[in-house]
């Protein structure tokens, strides 16, 4: 590995040359690890915007692990009382908890807390934003198939802990909102029937709120959650590295390739410098936007909350599915079932996050499709996947924004009962609805890619025939184009393009080795430039794709 | 990056072989391979905005650049230089702005340490307020300078490559799995699992038992022996008086018809008392119809219920004086207070307990016992019969 582009080696440069040269001589002569690095530096990954969406939620991880340690030397998790004597003065003299007054002074009281504080809740924030949009990613685009199953629950899994590693964070100031969301969690174990009582005094070890909830929120928080996000981190950065990453279709780009630049160094250096965009943008907001001003909340009291609490938003949806739910409870001879509680708390996240690490072996058992896919889809050409997606999407929606309608009953002057009772109504049909329209609109989309294979591009010139009719000429699209929408490398395009109409014919594509599965198409007669009619046509994909059949319906 | 001069300047069925043979190469894999794939100038910048006709034809440009014969579309689709490779004056301009960009780390780093060490960072200084914005700024310039100067050095000056690389199949030959099955099998021979089968039955027995090592700390976890009655129980007593949060016993006449009061029970850190408070509340006595067996619980027009929310423990606080209602503001359950705090709207499903009440020989407020039914949320032991 030389580097061509130095010209003029300083001093300096010769001299940590010599110094790294000495360093990877002493590494190798123990550890052999010579072909191992050159094979990394080479390694190659592809290139897309949407594949930063987990790069932010991996960043975000380091950032809340840096900020939290630092947060962790000024935290007391402690409910003894004590009284409040540090510099914020509305608070002087009132009794409050030792983690609500430790909180305070990380505040007010440690130079740079409160920037470190809201940075990490930041953090906390986009962590979850990311991770939520990166699988939103890995969903729409099929790259959660064989063989990246493992990874695909490995994701979800990090999503319900980056929640309930959030939740506990948040509950830890021990201020009024903290302790009013404990309150619900502990109410929602002591729901669960049959064993409620047990798991609820499991966690908090008496009655709420008992004494020792904080000590084990505290270590939960600091040490065990964030133990097994960081060895799942691992292991889902590990799987990316081994079974390389996905691509989108594109010229050279097949499903036993990988086309992209390597990781030494232009891809090191956008990921690394991507790193610190991220941590700058936290920093910013970290000091410019005020985020859950316990002071103004003061400390917890079992006989108080505030009006239009709200929790972080990444247990709105939690709280809306709550407030949706009719008051209806089970009554079995002396026991009580609280339908009211556990099936919007416990029953309906247990169903969605059974069904989303389920959703790749649902996925190939209902197409049939067993293969490897390393190529993504676009979500127009996996209509039935696109519309489930979509219609998730919608019914989280309503619930997340169900969790906010008393602020939104207040802000637009409305009942809050019309509030839920149209939550209710639109749990029920607008998922439906938004299947149905996202099917038709990924169809359509198709209908129009397939013009523009079959018809090209209009070139808004007019011709006139013999015959006196006119006609606008339309410039068949350019090849890197055509192969994004199909698939289908130009010299197996077989027709379809005017200059191929010689080219080899399309059986003799060269398959690659291996477990190649690429599909190769023959498209419809060459079209002859300028003479288009509209006509029937195919799916610029076969019929006989997998993907074709989960469409189903919609490709006649 | 252009192509190179002896490119083929054939049909485009010539550059995707072109493309092609590249991925075929004797081993693609190979870091020398991958790295001789660079200069061919593929970007991938010009076909990855494909997502929509309408894109395609807003592009504007296509008619001109494409109406040539197809093998030279393709190359000039494929190929994409940057400013900066064509034109060195560019080249130089960039490396002065990334040059700037880590200088502006350095100034910013300086900045946020003298801004750390000389601002006002106490609450009621005077510029207290300013402390950290400031130093959320100085910071994110200081991590945004080095971070967006290495990605535009990355993204303008660095090789501009596309590189191509081959994946290694992920599932083994079979005959391979067989031989590892073989080995695995052998190696259950080896230690003789099949002509002691006594061993495998018990190593399972006892190992098996050792998961249950961890239940009786568990167990330790909880106070588990009186969980239903704690559950069952607050701290309310009978000839308890109902103070106010500020210590004051309420006496009666103190409220006004009309007025609501929290009130607790008298114990040590009543604040962690979480299931105690109660809402006290004044109407007119012929406006109040308790619930059947509730008779007698008020006095003289004076309600107590439990403000812990039947349906998630939220303190339900909010009572509006003209239709009696009493509102959750977690989750928007409605109780009507002068119907014994029935559930009139939202997920709650039972009524708030209510507090039986009298008044002493001093005239203050007190309870005639604990409540008769466990406060808050329900649960699987509770009997709601």
């Amino acid at each position: 590995m030389t580097s061509p582009t130095t010209t003029r080696p300083s001093r300096a440069g010769t001299l940590a040359g010599q110094a790294a040269n000495g360093t990877g001589r002493w590494v190798d002569d123990r550890l052999g690890s010579s072909n191992f690095v050159r094979r990394s530096l080479n390694k190659v990954f592809p290139d897309h915007w949407s594949f930063m969406l987990g790069e932010v939620a991996l960043y975000s991880f380091i950032i809340l692990l840096l900020s939290g340690t630092y947060l962790a030397f000024f935290y007391t998790p402690s409910l003894a009382e004590v009284t409040y004597e540090g510099s914020y003065t509305p608070l002087l003299g009132q009794p409050m908890s030792e983690a609500y007054h430790s909180t305070l002074d990380i505040a007010f009281d440690v130079k740079g807390g409160l920037v470190m504080r809201q940075i990490h809740h930041w953090a906390a924030l986009l962590f979850v934003v990311a991770i939520v949009v990166h699988l939103a990613r890995v969903f729409f685009t099929g790259a959660f198939r064989k063989p990246r199953e493992i990874n695909w629950v490995i994701g979800v899994l990090l999503l319900i802990l980056g929640i309930l590693e959030g939740f506990a964070g948040y509950s830890l100031p021990d201020d009024l909102l903290s302790g009013t969301g404990l309150r619900i969690a502990w109410s929602i174990m002591l729901a669960i029937p049959v064993v409620g009582t047990w798991v609820a005094f499991l966690f908090f070890g008496a009655e709420y709120p008992g004494t020792e909830f904080l000590d084990r929120l505290y270590i939960a928080h600091v040490f065990i959650v964030p133990l097994v996000l960081l060895g799942l981190i691992t292991v889902h950065m590990m799987l990316i590295w081994y079974q390389k990453h996905t691509q989108f279709a594109g010229p050279g780009r097949t499903e036993t390739n990988v086309v992209g630049s390597r990781l030494y160094p232009a891809y090191a250096a956008k990921a690394g410098g991507f790193f610190f965009l991220v941590f700058a943008v936290l920093a910013a907001m970290g000091g410019l936007f005020q985020i859950n001003p316990i002071w103004l909340y003061g400390p917890y009291n079992p006989s108080q909350v505030t009006a239009g609490s709200q929790p972080d938003w990444y247990v709105g949806w939690l709280d809306g599915a709550t407030r949706l739910m009719p008051g209806i409870e089970l009554y079995l001879g002396p026991y009580t079932v609280p339908l009211n509680i556990i099936v919007p708390a416990v029953v309906i996240p247990g169903l969605i996050f059974t069904a989303m690490m389920a959703y790749p072996w649902l996925e190939q058992r209902f197409t049939g499709d067993r293969d490897y896919h390393n190529i993504l889809d676009r979500p127009r050409d996996t209509p039935t996947r696109t519309a489930i997606g979509a219609m998730s999407i919608a019914f989280y929606m309503i619930l997340w924004i169900s969790g906010g309608n008393d602020v939104i009953a207040s802000i637009f002057q409305i009942s809050v009962n019309s509030t839920t009772y149209a939550g209710r109504v639109g749990l029920l049909v607008v998922p439906p609805l938004v299947y149905v329209i996202t099917k038709r609109i990924c169809i359509g989309m198709q209908k129009s890619d397939e013009e523009l294979l079959h018809h090209g591009i209009e070139s808004g010139t007019i011709r006139r025939l013999p015959s006196g009719e006119f006609v606008e000429e339309t410039v068949p699209l350019p090849v890197p184009y055509r192969i994004a929408l199909t698939r289908v490398e130009p010299s197996e395009l077989g027709g379809g393009h005017k200059q191929l109409a010689n080219g080899e014919p399309s059986d003799s594509a060269p398959h690659g080795s291996g477990h190649d599965d690429t599909q190769w198409v023959e498209l419809d007669k060459p079209q002859k430039q300028g003479f288009l009619r509209p006509r029937k046509s195919g799916s610029p994909r076969p019929e006989s794709t997998p993907a074709g059949e989960l469409e189903g319906s919609g490709q006649q | 990056m252009t192509p190179p001069p002896d490119a083929p300047k054939g049909t485009s069925a010539d550059a995707g072989g072109s493309i092609r043979d590249r991925l075929r190469g004797p081993e693609p894999a190979t870091p020398d391979a991958a790295g001789g794939s660079t200069g061919s100038g593929l970007s991938d910048g010009d076909f990855r905005q494909t997502d929509s006709a309408a894109a395609l034809a807003a592009s504007g440009r296509t008619d001109q650049q494409y109406s040539s014969s197809a093998g030279t579309e393709a190359r000039d689709e494929l190929t994409h230089p940057r400013k900066t490779d064509l034109d060195p004056a560019e080249a130089k301009r960039a490396e002065r702005k990334v040059a700037g960009l880590f200088l502006l780390s350095f100034v910013s780093v300086l900045a946020f340490c003298v801004w750390y060490l000389v601002g006002e960072f106490r609450f009621g200084e005077e510029n207290q307020p300013l402390f950290t914005p400031v130093l959320g700024v100085l910071l994110a310039l200081a991590l945004g300078g080095v971070g967006a100067g290495t990605v535009l050095w990355a993204k303008t000056l660095m090789v501009d490559e596309e590189a191509v690389q081959e994946r290694h199949p992920f599932g083994s030959p079979d005959d391979e799995r067989a031989a590892t099955a073989e080995a695995l099998k052998q190696g259950l021979d080896d230690a003789g699992v099949k002509r002691r089968p006594l061993l495998l039955s018990t190593l399972a027995v006892g190992a098996g038992s050792l998961a249950l090592l961890p239940l009786p700390f568990a167990l330790g976890m909880g106070r588990w022996q009186h969980k239903e009655r704690e559950l069952a129980s607050t701290a309310w007593r009978a000839g308890m008086r109902l103070y106010r949060v500020n210590g004051q016993p309420v006496r009666l006449g103190d409220l006004q018809v009309g007025s609501v009061e929290s009130v607790f029970p008298d114990v040590e850190l009543p604040q962690l008392r979480a299931d105690s408070p109660v809402l006290l509340i004044r109407m007119r006595p012929q406006e109040f119809t308790p619930l059947p067996g509730k008779e007698g619980y008020d006095y003289q027009g004076h309600i107590a219920y439990s403000s812990i929310c039947t349906h998630l423990g939220c303190p339900v606080k909010l009572y509006e004086q003209q239709t009696h209602h009493l509102l959750c503001p977690c989750h928007q359950s409605t109780f009507d207070a002068s119907r014994g705090a029935e559930v009139i709207f939202g997920p709650a499903a039972r009524p708030l307990p209510q507090l039986a009440i009298s008044v002493d020989e001093e005239g203050y407020f007190i309870a005639t016992g604990d409540f008769d039914e466990p406060i808050g949320p329900s649960y699987w032991e509770r009997d709601s019969r």
